[in-house]
């Protein structure tokens, strides 16, 4: 697999890159590619390009607030999560996600 | 050419603001006795202020990760140097978490209003990546002194 996504959390201190690492060491752990950007309080890092978009199997939010640029991702699947969720069981999630999209 | 100069650890780490074996009972009173100690040490000019704008943020979301660490914070008008907090309490707090355990650890973020503090703030980032690999959770819990926790985080600075 190979997925892109965003994380965002209220205040953009913490959990944002906390669930950015969680989600980037399951999916490395299951051998996918991953990419995720973060729109925290001191803006956007490591942003998606729009080659890492389209070569994406799935474009997973692990978001608390609005966020930007979701514009890009139109045509995609996306899946939109907490990032509690992807701290809690990133792994969990990613396989869930991998499973539904062979049905 | 511009040069980024490297990360200190230690410019948000800091001996005198890591607490062991607090006598904190709740939550509640674990959050003020961090904000006084912040306040003691010159960190927050507002103690009071500074604990409401923390548990507001409570009021959002969860803040415990699981594995017994939790890590409330704080972006508010009442700190004057952004930094971390970090207090051990002797008696194990009930706390909003994702495995919904008893927290041992807390790490408390305070963040300056502003945001021009922007290499405390990447400072804060890189403690939020290592709290999400379970090794640096687990070497947290068998650390026994302040320095030695202060270690955990400025060795992988």
């Amino acid at each position: 697999m190979n997925i892109v996504g965003v994380a965002a959390c209220t205040s953009g201190i913490a959990h944002t890159y906390i669930a950015r690492e969680k989600i980037l060491t399951a999916a490395q752990a299951l051998g996918w590619t991953a990419h995720i950007e973060t729109q925290g309080t001191i803006g956007t890092e490591n942003e998606l390009t729009a080659e890492q978009i389209s070569q994406s199997d799935f474009v997973l939010l692990a978001v608390d607030i609005k966020i930007g640029g979701t514009e890009r991702f139109s045509g995609k699947k996306v899946v939109e999560i907490d990032t509690n969720t992807a701290i809690k069981s990133p792994t969990k999630v990613l396989q869930a996600i991998a499973a539904n999209l062979n049905k | 050419m511009t040069v980024t100069p490297p990360l200190d650890m230690t410019a948000v780490i800091h001996p005198e603001l890591i607490a062991l074996d607090i006598a904190a009972q709740t939550k509640h009173e674990a959050i003020h006795e961090i904000s006084h100690l912040l306040f003691r040490e010159g960190y927050v000019t507002d103690p009071g202020a500074f604990a409401a704008d923390v548990e507001a943020r409570e009021l959002e979301g969860p803040t415990g990760l699981g594995q017994g660490v939790a890590i409330p914070h704080g972006k508010s008008p009442a700190v004057t140097r952004t930094t971390l907090a970090i207090a051990t309490v002797a008696n194990p707090l009930a706390w909003e978490s994702l495995d919904d355990e008893l927290i041992s650890i807390i790490i408390l973020f305070a963040v300056r209003d502003d945001d021009a503090e922007t290499v405390h703030i990447r400072l804060l980032q890189k403690v939020a990546v290592l709290l999400a690999h379970d090794e640096f959770i687990a070497s947290l819990h068998t650390a026994k002194t302040a320095e030695e926790i202060a270690n955990l985080f400025t060795r992988t600075a």
